[in-house]
């Protein structure tokens, strides 16, 4: 192996320039023993992210909240999002994580709907209106009324291109990998009015986590669009290691599709 | 938004930075709610326009370190460090390996401090090195040694397939 522990680690975080991941992941494609290390690295992220993702999704305690909102004014807003938890509980995502493979870092919503979200081999991607705003559509050039309101783009650590989108009924992230955009977030969208200023608050949040570098700007984003978003090179090399985030079962994911949209 | 509704936004993910940290739910929770008070106070030092996770991080971090060394004074907490640091290679904790294969928590539990605070904020919460440093306020040649020494315990406490 040429590569020392802290650069291998540092691979693995997304803690490398291009170049050098680039030549770790054409490296490990040889290299048995260096991809046995990175899979090992990767193995104890996914153990650690699934253990603790649970506690993100549970409904903080009320002595929580009350320290921040004044039941007065949001007991409404409150109301509903107590009950929009209440449909997912933490014992419903209990049941789900345990029939998810390593690699679930993020929510399922029940009400996603079927048409623009497919599965393909187990994980959700984008398709009809959606893949393609999320294909050709730019935040700095779209129409106020579109379907589907393009956010920010960025490239993630796995070096992908992602784009947080809002739509009728869904918002989320999407990256792209292999030719189409895999979700890496969903949440509610903004039919919700009720959530839709905390669902912009969340994925921007998460997008931030997520991101490497600075959202980009018009340009960087026009130029990324008209370039077709080309990240596969290192895309293939790296995804031999990591399932990606969203992977699920096939039955499960099926009727989670199916679930009509309330 | 209002600063109290980004806190509430936020609110899940510090329960969870605050969980890993503390190790339990109570005492996590109770951080979340010092932090949170600490915040409420402090919120003019909050820049708007900068990230309000990383200085709630920050803000929830600190307190748990001071409430660490003001249990250590009281002799509350059994130092653990010295012990973690020698674990390859030595008998007794390989047997204590064994026992925590699985046990994410209680592998947790085993890391000093520092490092399991840095180990939480770049592979649970997924912040850059860089990031990772300016919440602790420290180098991040710190965050990394920090890093590879949590990462070896663990993955030696939690088994090869981690």
């Amino acid at each position: 192996m040429t590569f020392d522990p802290a650069t291998v680690a540092a691979f693995v975080d997304g803690e490398l320039d291009d170049l050098t991941a680039r030549r770790i992941a054409r490296e490990a494609e040889g290299d048995s023993a260096l991809a046995a290390e990175i899979a090992r690295h990767r193995a104890l992220k996914v153990r650690l992210t699934a253990h603790f993702a649970p506690i993100a999704e549970e409904e903080p305690p009320d002595r929580l909240r009350a320290l921040l909102v004044d039941d007065r004014v949001d007991a409404s807003l409150i109301g509903r999002r107590a009950a929009k938890r209440a449909r997912f509980t933490p014992i419903h995502w209990g049941a789900i994580a345990a029939s998810l493979v390593l690699g679930l870092t993020i929510g399922l919503r029940p009400w996603m709907p079927a048409a623009d979200v497919a599965d393909a081999g187990g994980t959700l991607v984008a398709s009809g209106a959606l893949a393609e705003a999320l294909e050709t559509q730019l935040a700095s050039d779209q129409p106020a009324d579109a379907a589907v309101h393009i956010g920010i783009s960025f490239r993630d650590r796995k070096g992908r291109y992602c784009r947080s989108f809002e739509g009728g009924s869904l918002a989320g992230i999407g990256c792209r990998e292999e030719g189409r955009w895999t979700l890496e977030r969903t949440l509610g969208g903004k039919e919700r009015k009720a959530y839709r200023q905390a669902a912009s608050g969340d994925l921007a949040a998460d997008a931030a986590a997520m991101m490497v570098g600075d959202p980009f700007d018009a340009a960087t984003e026009r130029a990324a669009r008209d370039k077709g978003w080309p990240i596969e090179r290192r895309e293939r090399s790296t995804s031999v290691f990591l399932p990606s985030p969203l992977q699920i079962p096939p039955a499960v994911s099926r009727s989670i599709a199916r679930k009509p949209a309330p | 938004m209002r600063f109290e509704e980004q806190l509430v936004e936020l609110l899940p993910r510090l329960r969870r930075f605050a969980r890993g940290l503390a190790g339990s739910a109570g005492d996590a929770d109770d951080l979340c709610q010092a932090a949170i008070e600490r915040a409420l106070k402090s919120r003019d030092q909050w820049q708007d326009g900068t990230r309000l996770d990383s200085w709630m991080y920050r803000i929830t971090r600190n307190l748990w370190i001071d409430e660490r060394r003001a249990a250590g004074r009281r002799g509350v907490h059994t130092p653990i460090d010295d012990a973690v640091t020698q674990i390859a290679g030595d008998g007794t904790a390989e047997v204590e390996a064994g026992a925590l294969r699985g046990d994410v928590d209680g592998a947790m539990a085993r890391l000093p401090d520092e490092q399991r605070e840095v180990v939480i904020l770049v592979l649970v919460e997924g912040y850059a090195y860089r990031e990772a440093a300016a919440i602790l306020e420290v180098p991040i040649g710190t965050v990394t040694s920090r890093l590879a020494r949590g990462r070896g315990t663990l993955m030696h406490l939690l088994g090869e397939a981690a």
